[in-house]
């Protein structure tokens, strides 16, 4: 945002972002379009387009003067209406927003979001070739600001399009917290007959080196395509535009803070791979699509006072008490290892145990996972683990971190305390599995 | 236009003494000309990323590649039908070599780009100085769409730093408007049929790009510009040296003709004749137009020839058949003589228009001023073509041949430059063709401006008054360097031609790391290198280290002045280490003791001991590489 002062003389000359102006400082003078201001330059530093499209920053002061030479034209996408072919898949694309729903606006460099289908189909045309795409725009979100909200608005969106007669569902998604959303929807889908498939991309669409595109092409080949009945997520396998993996929504993670090749398996294989050219291959077991299923629905009660909390070397175990003092009824432990807190006595105020024991008295839910993401939690090895374990911590075989939080969440959602504790380390979902391979680590 | 095609004609054939007046000449004929400079930096890191901003060495191990394809998404590509270049990107995979220790996650689009190297921003800022320019307030980094895939990111980081600069170049005002600061991008390594490999070592090093207005009003003033902007680069002493580190790019037009501009010019030397030659071009060009107009000439429709084709044992056709390709073939009707006619030498109105059907992939047309009759055609082929295109006496006709897709389009694109003939010199992008000739070919046409966006992942950068001072204080000036050259070379052009060499620097680091004597220095490395040079020796392959290890072992009495000579030659065929070849070509100066035994030895077995001159002769006939003749000057005036 320009500063006042500035804004005031545009006011006053009726200047508005996007016009074409004349800006002159001493002997430089700059034509071109006055562009918005972005939170990361100085509010006095007015920036130009020019000609040659660069931008100028030339800081207002004294001497500076700044007159208007016309009025600037609105910025118009290109757009492609292609008519979608009847005879090929249907598939329901949800649209979420996220990197791979925004791009830069070309002159201000401001983000805009894709919201019309005519924008989308002109950058992948492809995509009319794969499915009979139907589009709904559900949110326009980034995934760090999601909540379980919105998870319970895309499940019935995706329900009501699988009932309504979609054979599939893409759903474009900010990878921040794609896995908690994957998640959720492999809990709260009952009867899931077909393939949901969440994507998204990790460079924005706006340049054309984006993972946006095939990350698109390949969901939508899974949902249109392939019988799997599961929650997945679809991105880029490696670095190269190569192929894309389908993985298990609730055994997938963001690995990586930028790469393309950022989701991985965890304690899993991926279900299959989309090769460039659309190619489907099968890689581990998966639930399939069966025939004659009945109607999806979707059980989105959730229970937002569910907490997920990592130990640490010093870390302060109170926290618990102050979650249990405003209500929270469940909580997801990152523990070291194997599952470990500090427990000992010889650092006063640092045992977690006396904590623990006070929450499961007052009836929580408290489930075990490891901060080591891969392998499996275990009360019998240590003493530590099996003074936790006796105190009624539930520990959550291999399951992540972040699947088992949005599981109790979901659970404490529709079911008591004591329900929901049965039922925490039992898979129903794809998110437990009995056997960890050898192939399944750092994949 | 016939006047002006003699005009220039006889320009080319000008007296040095005629120079004065192609000032005037060039304006008569409507010469714009413009440079670019681009100069890669010599920072310790690179311009967004702390990899090391040199291009690898081999010991730097390739650890792996990556593939990627890159889609058009800023929207229109200037000239060609967009839809076609979108397929065409679409469907080009690009590999990239991953480095150990030059590549990182920045550099291969997996990471977004760290802060401006600072260092690199210094060096901007005090070439802004060096042309008096004007530096920017708040620095914006941009995007430019690139689409050729020399970047993984599909886009090159630039920033506007400075404008409204001059420089004095021999009494003419230049005016340099702009400076950008930009990352280099990837080397190519091969071209494949299904796509290309980078390098993704120097992707990222830091560049500077200076531009000129578009007045340089000749030919040779605009290598002269060129010559002297590179000195201001090289005496920063923070620029890279070596092939590729500084690349000249020059706009051309003259009035009719059109803005073209001519990439990649690596040996400013010759960048002269290659603006001369853009310029007779674009005559030649002209006066095709006006011919063909005359000829009430036109283009016809593209036709699938290949039945007429099926039984052909021509070479170019029978390779393509074999793959369930196509020939296809036009009439260009009023053209007969005109493809064959040279626009620039060895290149013809025929060349021209296959470097358009290239782009899709087909080795090259035929046309009919060609001699046909040596492809291998029949009679009844080019009969039988004749009939079917309807070919008259004063029409010509193109034919291409290549795996159907391909040679469609190559017709098309084929056509669209032969129409093009009738309009006259169409906006284009070269590069450089043949060196020796220079001349240059079609690389793509002239985008319509570039696309650029801001960068959103790195924050606009307000210059505070102490970086610009700090810079300022830097600030190259070859006025200073000149007297500093003279204080130490004696010959006053010599200090002139250095001045401007690429070789400055070498100069300087010889001078700091031996004793040698600058005059022998500086004339071996301009005189006797250029020498050397045209006699065939390959001495600019020579590095920097071997040019330090010479001169000091000349310092040290190693080697005679003749022996430097000596050794350059071996040096530029052999690898070895200049001690190496000192002792393998047996090129040991013969000095001191061992000289004065020498001596003694002849003197016992001459006739006449006396006779100095004879002594001479034969201790340098047998030794002439091995002993100073100053030196033994010395010893036998001492003796006699």
């Amino acid at each position: 945002m320009y500063s006042d002062k500035l804004r005031k003389l545009f006011d006053a000359g009726s200047i508005k972002i996007g016009d074409l102006i004349k800006v002159e400082s001493g002997d430089l003078i700059f034509e071109g379009e006055l562009m918005p201001k972005t939170e990361a330059g100085h509010e006095d530093a007015i920036v130009v387009k020019l000609k040659s499209g660069y931008n100028a920053g030339v800081m207002y002061g004294d001497g500076v003067r700044i007159t208007k030479i016309s009025s600037g034209k609105a910025v118009e996408f290109p757009l492609s209406n292609p008519k979608m072919a009847e005879n090929l898949p249907k598939v329901s694309l949800l649209w979420t927003g996220g990197t791979i729903g925004s791009k830069i606006e070309y002159k201000t460099g401001g983000v805009h979001m894709t919201v019309k289908p005519e924008e989308l189909f002109y950058y992948i045309p492809e995509l009319p070739s794969i499915a009979n795409i139907k589009f709904n725009q559900i949110c326009e979100i980034a995934s760090e600001d999601m909540s379980y909200h919105e998870w319970q608005k895309i499940a019935e969106e995706t329900a009501d399009a699988l009932n309504e007669g979609a054979r599939g569902v893409v759903i474009t998604h900010g990878t921040d917290t794609m896995g908690f959303t994957a998640s959720a929807l492999a809990f709260m889908l009952q009867n899931l007959n077909a393939p949901v498939v969440l994507t998204g991309s990790q460079r924005s669409s706006d340049r054309g080196s984006s993972d946006a595109f095939l990350n698109l092409i390949a969901a939508t080949n899974i949902a249109a395509n392939s019988n799997v009945a599961e929650v997945g997520i679809c991105m880029h396998a490696s670095s190269s535009d190569d192929r894309m993996h389908l993985l298990r929504g609730v055994k997938a993670r963001k690995m990586h803070t930028s790469r393309r090749d950022a989701f991985r398996p965890i304690n899993d294989r991926p279900i299959a791979y989309v090769d460039m050219d659309g190619r489907i291959s099968y890689v581990s077991e998966y639930k399939k699509t069966v025939k004659a299923a009945g109607k999806v629905t979707a059980n989105t009660k959730f229970e937002p006072k569910t907490a997920l909390l990592k130990v640490y070397p010093n870390s302060d175990p109170e926290i618990m008490q102050y979650y249990i003092d405003r209500g929270y009824r469940g909580f997801i432990l990152e523990g070291t290892g194997l599952g470990h807190m500090p427990v000992s006595t010889e650092h006063p105020g640092k045992s977690w145990l006396p904590y623990i024991k006070n929450a499961i008295e007052n009836g929580a839910v408290i489930g075990m996972t490891s901060q080591t993401l891969y392998g499996r939690v275990n009360a019998n090895v240590y003493r530590n683990l099996r003074l936790l374990g006796n105190a009624g911590v539930v520990y959550c075989e291999d399951m992540l971190p972040e699947t088992a939080y949005v599981k109790l969440g979901w659970l404490l959602g529709s079911h008591d305390n004591k329900a929901a504790k049965e039922l925490l380390d039992k898979n129903i979902a794809g998110e437990i599995t009995k056997r960890v391979n050898y192939d399944e680590f750092l994949v | 236009m016939q006047k002006q095609v003699r005009k220039i004609e006889k320009l080319k054939r000008r007296e040095p003494k005629e120079a004065v007046d192609d000032g005037a000449r060039y304006k008569e004929i409507g010469f714009m000309c413009g440079l670019e400079i681009h100069q890669r930096l010599a920072t310790r890191e690179k311009l967004f990323c702390s990899c090391p901003a040199t291009v690898a060495a081999e010991s730097d191990k390739t650890i792996g590649t990556i593939s990627r394809y890159q889609r058009a998404v800023a929207g229109e590509l200037g000239n060609i039908d967009r839809s076609a270049e979108f397929e065409e990107l679409r469907n080009r995979k690009f590999t990239y070599r991953i480095r150990e220790c030059h590549t990182c996650l920045v550099d291969i689009d997996e990471e977004p780009p760290h802060g401006m190297n600072h260092e690199a921003l210094g060096v901007a800022l005090s070439l802004a100085g060096a042309m008096d320019m004007r530096i920017l307030d708040e620095l914006q980094p941009m995007r430019k769409e690139v689409v050729d895939g020399s970047d993984p990111s599909a886009f090159q980081r630039t920033t506007f730093v400075a404008a409204n600069g001059k420089i004095m170049v021999n009494g003419h005002t230049i005016n340099i408007p702009s400076l950008f600061l930009e990352e280099e991008s990837c080397g190519i390594v091969a071209g494949a049929e299904d796509g290309i490999t980078y390098d993704t070592d120097r992707i990222g090093i830091p560049l500077v790009e200076i531009d000129t207005d578009p007045y340089i009003p000749t030919p040779a003033m605009a290598k002269e510009v060129a010559l002297y902007i590179g000195t201001l680069l090289r005496i920063s002493g923070k620029v890279q040296r070596g092939i590729g580190s500084i690349r000249q790019d020059v706009n051309v037009s003259i009035k009719g003709g059109a803005r073209v501009e001519i990439k990649g010019l690596q040996e400013v030397e010759k960048l002269d004749r290659f603006v001369e030659n853009e310029v007779a071009r674009q005559l030649k060009l002209l006066e095709i137009r006006d011919a063909l107009k005359n000829a009430h000439a036109s283009v016809g429709e593209h036709k699938d020839v290949t039945k007429l084709f099926e039984k052909s044992t021509v070479k170019v056709v029978t390779t393509n058949m074999q793959k369930e390709g196509a020939v296809f073939a036009f009439k260009l009707s009023g053209f007969k003589g005109m493809l064959g006619r040279e626009v620039n030498p060895e290149r013809r109105l025929g060349t021209e228009i296959s470097d358009y059907a290239k782009m899709a992939h087909v080795k090259g047309l035929i046309h009919s001023d060609e001699n046909l009759d040596a492809y291998g055609f029949t009679e009844k082929e080019i009969h039988d073509l004749r009939l079917f295109l309807d070919i008259k006496q004063d029409d010509a006709f193109i034919i291409i041949a290549g795996s159907r897709g391909n040679a469609k389009r190559a017709a098309e694109l084929a056509m669209e430059r032969a129409k093009y003939a009738l309009v006259g010199v169409p906006l284009e992008t070269r590069g450089v063709h043949n060196t020796e000739l220079c001349t240059s070919k079609f690389l793509r046409p002239l985008p319509g401006g570039s696309r650029m966006y801001p960068e959103t992942d790195a924050r606009p950068i307000l210059l505070t008054k102490e970086q610009i001072d700090t810079a300022i204080k830097s600030v190259p000036n070859i006025e200073r360097e000149r007297k500093a050259l003279l204080s130490e070379i004696e010959n006053k052009g010599l200090v002139d031609q250095l001045l401007l060499s690429p070789r400055l620097q070498l100069y300087k680091t010889i001078i700091e790391s031996t004793k040698a004597d600058p005059n022998f220095v500086a004339n071996t490395i301009m005189q006797k290198f250029t020498e050397l040079k045209r006699g065939g020796f390959g001495v600019e392959g020579i590095d920097e280290q071997r040019f330090v290890d010479l001169f000091a072992a000349y310092s040290k009495k190693q080697i005679t002045k003749q022996g430097v000579e000596e050794l350059l030659k071996e040096m530029a065929l052999h690898k070895e280490s200049v001690a190496d070849l000192i002792t393998v070509k047996r090129l040991h100066r013969i000095t001191g003791a061992e000289l004065e035994k020498l001596v003694r030895d002849l003197r016992n077995e001459a006739s006449d001991p006396s006779n100095v001159n004879e002594i001479r002769n034969i201790i340098m006939s047998k030794n002439r590489l091995n002993v100073d003749g100053s030196e033994l000057n010395a010893l036998l005036a001492k003796r006699s």
